[in-house]
């Protein structure tokens, strides 16, 4: 099997053939030689000026592997390039472009991606060689710039060839400046009147000097135009005498010289050259099904032979130079007017049986016929694609947000149910669900009466259904349409199922995130990881990233922070590999991100995540969605101490077809912590009455709430009988022993306090969950104040940061310690650090006494100077700040770290990892 | 915005139906295409085309209403 599959990009990979008729110049092929020592080489000339066959000639004599790439008219969306360009470097056995990943993406490529490729070129020992012709044909600036990001990046890995007609957005003065460019220009391309002989030659036709002067003058040394000239020249009578007539004239060249070559071609050739100029590229069978007739295969191969009009590709496959392509079309047009859309009609009617589906729908649009294209569509099951990646089988080939675009023309009068179904997926991959369903419903009438035929278009119609279902947390509908998907797929032909591995990943990922909402997190699971497991390809890239986010919202709202970060992080990467662009991919993954990092108490992470996944999403496209943001959004703010404002998040309507349990009675929890923050834990108990007889983490919401309401024999009631649905993990446990040990330490029972707070502090530390323990109180300093267990407790670190942030209600007289944003140095300690003896007398077993303050940014950097043996002066002239302040600093430092002398500070403050 | 773009050589006249919005006139050696333009992107579209068809562009310039 070919690795390009595809013919057609097979031909756009392929360095083009020379006519039979090329004329090799040794002049420009030399100048083209200095390309090996420049980075960049830029053959700029006009339509026809010989640029190509130059560079072509030039690349197949190198004797070395050559990247070449043709750019495509659809081409433009900067993901498409990339990946055609990373598949030309596969294709010459460039193994760094494998690494670089693959943009699923089609209108965007992620940063990383092109770094990743500029780097492992950059690290390359033999540069790779790369073409990238008809590079005019790039209209995105954007994508300009990501080469010439790679470009200098790629360092001496790689020689970037551009042919092109226009000049690229490249900062060029810069390269000429340099020197670190190579430049063939239209002046340089021009031939010279001996080279004009020569060429002639070539056609059999002699010319006298002054003859080939006139021509060239007359042509300025046009390519194409010499080219013209010897096609009409052969074909007269006297081929000198027209010449001289030729150079006389005053028409535009290519536009005389074509007619005049046109005209003497046999009716049917003619009619057959007019007929494919709509194509780009076309065989003998697409020719004659354009034509009408059975003998294209014979008069193409002609035409190539005389080197008239017609390129050859390879496979039988033929394009029109072109030059020649625009002026047969504008003969077309005033031949035949009226035809040119039938003539697309024709060309999508037989790709419709032999080609790629895009070049068919290309087609289709073209001839404006919408049902067609909407049900050639549909009919091949690539519906899903308005929402994902490519289909397996062209892995190179990105979503195809020109679907999307190619279907934004689709003119309204076109009622088909494929129709309707194409306008139901934009509007669903819009998120406006409620156009999606009016179309929906539309199609489900059309197709109930046509039963049992168009199962593809009924299937479709299901799939939208489950994706609609998804959108609206509509759990009930999703799982019915599922079934009829699954019921439908046995009807369809098995192949076309196998082409299009994102239909199944889509169904399972919305029908996940709609049994999510319900609360069925096992039936959810099942669904979302069968959408995560899914081959790895780009098609699949988005609902993977959306089942993976999922997953992991569900392992945090069961206290699992560690797994939630390990799948969100996972679910990002897998994003960032395929350049998911950020309103298609993260979102979701940033969010879960942001809760796991307010339980750790690390805020401004939080709030940057926060706000990378709102920047990216405003509005959350999916109840899901919505939910984990007012949760993640609402803990942050009561982390804060911002009570009021996390009360109005929390009750922030999130719109769904059905409730959420979890969301309701996360919310809930949020809703009462911000009451017991406020002080009144009788209303932050009430608040969680339901909720506690459901849920685990609200039942130890509910203790907590009733403990601080002097309840303690309710709250150990509730832990003593936690839900049985779900156990819940450390996030859940930790705070639950917790209010264990605030109950035992109430009721006198400091042993057991201890012990219960020694645990929950050691299951807390190993996941890093840090906001439990600020939240607890400060009982808990008081318990743990002067005791062995200390050492753990000021280890783990969350202790000198008590109250700077907490939302947890203040116990009478509790001072509260000056906000720092300083982070916590303790927390580099392992757990159990013990301090040298010396330090620590008398009993030098006695772990060391924690540090119940974090030291403040300056007494930080009084600290370092400190133990450069800096003198008091010398701190202060190098702080800029008095002696008298240094020694303030000095003295809390002391104070902080349990030491009175320099030395002592210095030497406790490298135990515990502070310098 | 009305423009007119001048070009080397006489157009025959199917090749000025592919510039179907514009007019035309020929006279001494060049053809000068003129009539309303929508934007700039319709005017460097017609650039384009005028690139694709071979042609040489000698002069375009905005005219007055």
């Amino acid at each position: 099997m070919d690795p390009l599959g595809d013919p057609f990009l097979r031909t756009r990979l392929a360095v083009p053939a020379r006519p039979t008729t090329f004329l090799r110049r040794d002049r420009l092929a030399g100048h083209l030689d200095q390309a090996l020592g420049t980075p960049l080489t830029m053959v700029n000339g006009g339509a026809g000026a010989g640029k190509t066959v130059l560079v072509a000639d030039w690349a197949d004599r190198l004797e070395r592997p050559v990247a070449w790439l043709t750019v495509d008219a659809s081409d433009q969306a900067p993901g498409v390039f990339w990946a055609y360009l990373l598949q030309a470097l596969r294709a010459c056995g460039v193994r760094e472009a494998e690494q670089a990943g693959h943009p699923a993406d089609p209108m965007s490529v992620d940063h990383t991606l092109l770094a990743r490729l500029a780097a492992a070129l950059n690290a390359r020992d033999e540069p790779v060689i790369v073409v990238v012709d008809e590079y005019d044909r790039v209209s995105a600036p954007e994508i300009t710039e990501q080469l010439g990001f790679v470009l200098q990046h790629a360092g001496p890995g790689m020689h970037l060839i551009l042919v092109t007609r226009t000049e690229p957005l490249l900062p060029l003065h810069r390269y000429r400046a340099e020197g670190t460019l190579t430049e063939i220009r239209e002046a340089e391309l021009a031939f010279t009147p001996e080279e004009a002989a020569t060429l002639l030659e070539l056609h059999g036709l002699r010319l006298a000097e002054d003859a080939a002067r006139a021509l060239v003058e007359r042509t300025r040394g046009w390519a194409a135009g010499l080219r013209l000239c010897a096609l009409a020249a052969q074909q007269s009578s006297d081929p000198e005498s027209y010449l001289k007539e030729f150079e006389a004239g005053q028409s535009t060249i290519a536009d005389f010289l074509l007619a005049e070559v046109l005209k003497r071609q046999p009716a049917k050739t003619q009619d057959l050259l007019l007929r494919v100029s709509v194509l780009d590229r076309f065989c003998p069978d697409l020719a004659n099904a354009l034509a009408g007739r059975q003998d294209a295969g014979p008069i193409l191969a002609g035409l190539h032979r005389a080197n008239a009009f017609v390129e050859h590709l390879g496979h039988s496959w033929y394009r029109l130079h072109p030059l020649f392509a625009e002026i047969l079309a504008a003969h077309l047009r005033v031949r035949f007017p009226g035809l040119e859309a039938e003539l697309h009609r024709r060309a999508a009617a037989w790709l419709l049986t032999c080609g790629p589906l895009p070049e068919t729908l290309a087609h289709g649009a073209a001839a404006g016929d919408w049902e067609f294209t909407a049900r050639a569509l549909v009919d091949d099951l690539a519906i899903g694609q308005f929402f994902t990646g490519p289909s397996a089988e062209v892995r190179t080939q990105p979503r195809s947000a020109d679907l999307g675009e190619l279907f934004s023309r689709m003119a309204p009068d076109a009622t088909g149910p494929e129709a309707r179904l194409v306008r139901a997926a934009r509007a669903l991959s819009d998120h406006d669900v409620d156009r999606a369903r009016a179309q929906l419903r539309h199609v489900r009438k059309a197709l109930d009466a046509d039963r049992p035929r168009r199962a593809a278009a009924r299937l479709s119609c299901a799939l939208l259904e489950v994706l609609a279902a998804g959108l609206t947390g509509a759990p009930g509908r999703a799982e019915h349409a599922a079934q009829t998907v699954w019921e439908l797929q046995r009807e369809v032909p098995p192949e076309l199922l196998d082409r299009h591995p994102e239909l199944a990943a889509l169904l399972q990922a919305h029908l996940g995130s709609a049994r999510l909402w319900a609360g069925r997190f096992e039936d959810a699971r099942a669904a979302l990881r069968t959408a995560a497991a899914g081959s790895g390809g780009a098609s699949t890239a988005l609902p993977r990233e959306e089942s993976l986010s999922r997953l992991a919202l569900m392992d945090y709202l069961d206290g699992w922070p560690g797994p939630a970060e390990r799948k969100a992080l996972a679910a990002l990467t897998d994003a960032e590999r395929f350049s998911l662009s950020e309103p298609a991919g993260p979102g979701l993954g940033h969010l879960v991100l942001a809760a796991v990092a307010v339980d750790r108490d690390e805020l401004d992470a939080a709030q940057a995540l926060l706000d990378r996944a709102t920047a990216a999403q405003p509005e959350p496209p999916d109840p899901v969605t919505a939910a984990g943001l007012v949760i993640a959004r609402a803990r942050l703010q009561l982390a804060r101490g911002q009570i009021r404002a996390a009360l109005r998040t929390a009750e922030s309507a999130v719109p769904a077809a059905v409730a959420s349990p979890w969301a309701e009675d996360h919310t809930a929890l949020v809703v009462s912590a911000a009451h017991l923050a406020e002080g009144a834990p009788e209303t932050a108990a009430k608040v969680l009455r339901d909720a506690a007889e459901r849920r685990g983490a609200c039942a130890v919401g509910a203790a907590r709430a009733q403990l601080a309401a002097g309840n303690a024999e309710a709250a150990l009631d509730l832990l003593a009988n936690p839900p049985a649905t779900d156990a819940g993990g450390p996030a859940v446990t930790v705070r639950a022993a917790l209010v264990r040990a605030q109950a035992a330490d109430q009721a006198g029972d400091g042993a057991t306090a201890r012990r219960l707070a020694a645990q929950a502090l050691a299951d807390a530390r190993r996941e890093r969950l840090r906001r439990p323990v600020l939240e607890a109180g400060p009982w808990l300093r008081r318990l743990l104040g002067a005791d062995p267990l200390a050492g753990a407790y000021g280890a783990y670190g969350a202790y000198g940061a008590y109250g700077r942030r907490s939302a947890a209600p203040r116990a009478p007289g509790a001072t509260h310690q000056p906000a720092t944003t300083r982070p916590l140095a303790t927390t580099r300690l392992p757990l159990g650090t013990r301090q040298p003896a010396a330090t620590r007398p008398p009993v030098a077993e006695q772990p060391a006494p924690l540090v119940v303050e974090e030291l403040s940014g300056r007494e930080q950097d009084v600290l370092q100077r400190l133990a450069q043996m800096m003198s008091t002066e010398e701190i202060a002239a190098d702080l800029f700040v008095s002696v008298n302040t240094v020694k303030t600093h000095l003295k809390s430092v002391y104070r902080k770290l349990g030491v009175n002398r320099r030395n002592e500070a210095v030497r406790r403050a490298r135990d515990l990892g502070l310098l | 915005m009305r423009y007119e773009i001048r070009v080397d050589g006489h157009m025959s006249e199917t090749l000025a139906k592919a510039f179907p919005e514009l007019d035309h006139v020929v006279m001494s050696g060049q053809t000068v295409l003129f009539g309303p333009v929508v934007d700039d992107a319709h005017l460097y579209g017609l650039l384009a085309r005028c690139q694709s068809l071979g042609l040489r562009v000698l002069e375009m310039r905005r005219v007055p209403e």
